[in-house]
C-alpha cells in the first residue's frame, strides 16, 4: 500500500563535503594573490623610485626591488604582511596585541546584535499588530537609518556618559542603532507572510491568537530572520567598530586603526582589517550555524 | 471526545436515520465584485444524514467549494438557513464537529509528519495520550514509518494522506475535503479513492467531498449533488446504489456508467 519513499541520496562524509565547499573559496583567493603581486608593484614603484632618488639609506638598489620594501607602503608587500601580522598578533594576551581587541569589538558586536534582535523584533511585534502604529513610526525609523553613525556615535556616547553609561556598552548600543533595522523591517514582513491555507486550518480548529501566531505566524517568520540577522550582524560590526573610531575608546578595533592611521602604519591597517574581516565571516557563519540548529526542517 | 472504534468488520455504514447532520435551506453566497456582484451560490438546498458519503461536482464556478466553505464557517452566507449537527456553522466550528482537507496538504513544512497530526491535539488541548492517537491516526493512512520525516521528503499523494490523517485526528463527525486528489495524478487517486472507502467505513463519519472528476464521484459517493455555473446552483442529486464495499470492480459495473452519464447529462443541462 506504501507509495515509494524518499530517495535515499549519497552523502559524503562531513568533512569532505565542508572541504568541497571550501574550494571555490581558494580559487578566488589564489587569484586574488596573484592580482595582489602585481597590485602591490604597480603601487609602489613611484614611491620606491622617488625614495631611491631622494638617495636615502636603502638595502635595494633598483625600484623593483624597493617596491617591496617601503616603510609605510599603500600596498604592502605579503612578507610585510607577515611581519605586522606577527609583530600585531603577539604576546597573545597582551590588550596592545590584536587578539584582545578583537574580542572587545567581538563582544560589542554580539551584545549589540542581541540588543538589535531585540528592539527589532518588538518592533515588528507592534508594526505587524497595528497599522496606525507603522504610519506613525514607520518614516521615523527609515529617517534613523539615514543618519551617519559618525555623527551620531559621539553625541550617543557624551549623552549615555551623563547616566554614568561608559566603555563596552555605548558601542554595543550604537552598534544596535544600526542593526535593529533590518530585524525590524525583515520580521514585520515575515510576520505576515503566513499561508492563508494555514490560516483557515486555524480557524477550522478554532485556534486562539495566541496559538495562531506561536504555531504559524513566528516560525513562518524565523527563515526571514534569520537574513535579517546576517545583514544585521555585519552592519554591528562596521557600527561597533566606528563606534570606537569615534568615541573615546581604550580598546577594540576601531580604537587600533585610529591610533596607526594617526601614525601612517599602513601595514598594521591592513592587518586590524584583515582581522575585522575574519571576524565578520566568523560571525555571519556563527548565525548560519544557529539557523541550522533552530530551522533543521529547510532543505539545505 | 470518543474515538470511533476502528473494526475492520464494521458494515457497510449506510446513510443513518434521524436528524440531518447537515441542513441547508435556501442557502445563498454573493461576492461583491468591482462594478456589481457575483451570484457565487443560488437558492441551495440540501440536507445530508449522518454516515453519508456526499460529493459535490461541477464545473469551475458553480459554487461547489463556496458551499463548503459556507459549511465549514470560512465564509458567511449572504440569505438562507445552514445547520450543521443542528448548530449554527459558527457554533459547530467552535465545537469542532469537522476536520477539512484542503486541496493542498497544506502541511507545515517546520513540523515532522508525527508533529503535523498532533496539531489539531495540541491547539485543542485534547485530553489523555496524544502521541498514541498521532500515531494511531498515521498507522490509519499507512505512515506510521514516516513520522519523523519532514512534509518535503514525502510524495504529494503522502502528504495528502498525512493532512487527511490530521483532519481525523480530533475525530470528528464530520470531514470535509475540498478536492483533496485534484492535484494527483490518476494511479495515485484511484489508490487514496479506495483508501479513503475504507477510513469512511472503518471510522463511520460523514464525508462532503468536492471533486471534478465524475468517475471519482460515482465510485465513492452514496449520493451525487450536481451543480452547475453562472449562477452557483444545484441541478439535481444523483443516489448511487452500488453495493459496499466498493472495489476496482465496482468500476466495471453496468450502473457506474448508467450513474456517470446521468451525471454527465445533468452537468449538459446547466450548460443549455
Amino acid at each position: 500500500m506504501l507509495e515509494p519513499g524518499p530517495a535515499v541520496t549519497a552523502t559524503r562524509p562531513p568533512w569532505l563535503a565542508w572541504l568541497a565547499g571550501l574550494g571555490p573559496m581558494l580559487i578566488v583567493a589564489l587569484i586574488a594573490a596573484a592580482l595582489y603581486w602585481s597590485l602591490m608593484l604597480a603601487a609602489n614603484l613611484g614611491p620606491a623610485a622617488r625614495t631611491l632618488a631622494s638617495g636615502a639609506e636603502l638595502d635595494c638598489r633598483t625600484a623593483l626591488a624597493c617596491a617591496s620594501q617601503l616603510r609605510n607602503p599603500v600596498v604592502p608587500a605579503p612578507a610585510q604582511l607577515a611581519q605586522g601580522f606577527a609583530r600585531l598578533s603577539t604576546p597573545v594576551t597582551s590588550p596592545l596585541a590584536l587578539p584582545y581587541n578583537v574580542g572587545v569589538t567581538a563582544g560589542e558586536t554580539v551584545l549589540g546584535l542581541v540588543l538589535a534582535t531585540v528592539t527589532g523584533l518588538g518592533l515588528a511585534l507592534l508594526l505587524v499588530a497595528s497599522r496606525s502604529f507603522e504610519r506613525a513610526t514607520l518614516p521615523w525609523l527609515v529617517a534613523s537609518q539615514t543618519v551617519p553613525v559618525v555623527a551620531i556615535a559621539p553625541m550617543l556616547a557624551v549623552l549615555l556618559g551623563q547616566y554614568g553609561v561608559q566603555g563596552f556598552l555605548p558601542k554595543a548600543i550604537i552598534a544596535a542603532y544600526i542593526a535593529f533595522f533590518p530585524i525590524a523591517i525583515g520580521m514585520s514582513r515575515g510576520l505576515r507572510s503566513a499561508d492563508p491555507l494555514h490560516l483557515d486550518l486555524m480557524r477550522t480548529y478554532h485556534a486562539s491568537g495566541a496559538q495562531t501566531f506561536g504555531l504559524l505566524r513566528f516560525p513562518v517568520s524565523l527563515p526571514y530572520l534569520f537574513t535579517a540577522l546576517k545583514v544585521s550582524v555585519t552592519a554591528a560590526l562596521v557600527g561597533s567598530i566606528v563606534a570606537e573610531i569615534s568615541t573615546i575608546s581604550f580598546s577594540g578595533l576601531g580604537k587600533m586603526l585610529a591610533e596607526n592611521s594617526r601614525a601612517s602604519d599602513t601595514v598594521a591597517l591592513w592587518v586590524i582589517m584583515g582581522y575585522g574581516a575574519l571576524l565578520g565571516v566568523t560571525l555571519v557563519a556563527l548565525v548560519n550555524a544557529l539557523e541550522r540548529w533552530v530551522t533543521p526542517w529547510s532543505r539545505r | 471526545m470518543t474515538h470511533a472504534s476502528a473494526s475492520p468488520g464494521l458494515p457497510t455504514s449506510p446513510p443513518q436515520n434521524g436528524p440531518p447532520i447537515v441542513s441547508i435551506r435556501d442557502l445563498q453566497k454573493v461576492f461583491p465584485v468591482p462594478g456589481g456582484q457575483t451570484v457565487a451560490l443560488q437558492d441551495a438546498n440540501l440536507s445530508i444524514q449522518r454516515g453519508e458519503f456526499i460529493s459535490l461536482i461541477g464545473p469551475s464556478g458553480c459554487g461547489k467549494t463556496t458551499l463548503l466553505r459556507l459549511m465549514a464557517d470560512l465564509e458567511q452566507p449572504t440569505a438562507g438557513e445552514l445547520l450543521i449537527a443542528g448548530r449554527t456553522a459558527d457554533q459547530a466550528r467552535r465545537e469542532r464537529q469537522y476536520g477539512y482537507v484542503f486541496q493542498a496538504p497544506a502541511l507545515m513544512e517546520w513540523r515532522t509528519v508525527l508533529k503535523n497530526v498532533l496539531l489539531p491535539l495540541d491547539v485543542m488541548n485534547v485530553p489523555g495520550d496524544r502521541l498514541g492517537r498521532a500515531r494511531e491516526m498515521l498507522k490509519l493512512v499507512g505512515l506510521e514509518k514516516f513520522e519523523r520525516n519532514y512534509p518535503w521528503q514525502l510524495s504529494g499523494g503522502m502528504q495528502q494522506r498525512v493532512s487527511i490523517a490530521r483532519a481525523l485526528a480530533f475525530d470528528p463527525p464530520l470531514l470535509f475535503m475540498d478536492e483533496p486528489f485534484g492535484a494527483l495524478d490518476e494511479i495515485t487517486r484511484e489508490h487514496l479513492n479506495l483508501e479513503l472507502l475504507r477510513l469512511w467505513r472503518e471510522t463511520g463519519k460523514t464525508v462532503i467531498f468536492v471533486t471534478h472528476s465524475i468517475p471519482e464521484a460515482v465510485f465513492l459517493s452514496t449520493r451525487v449533488v450536481v451543480m452547475t455555473a453562472r449562477p452557483g446552483r444545484i441541478e439535481g442529486i444523483v443516489e448511487i446504489d452500488l453495493p459496499h464495499p466498493r472495489s476496482d470492480d465496482t468500476r466495471e459495473d453496468p450502473r457506474f456508467f448508467t450513474h456517470a452519464t446521468e451525471i454527465r447529462e445533468l452537468l449538459k443541462k446547466g450548460h443549455a
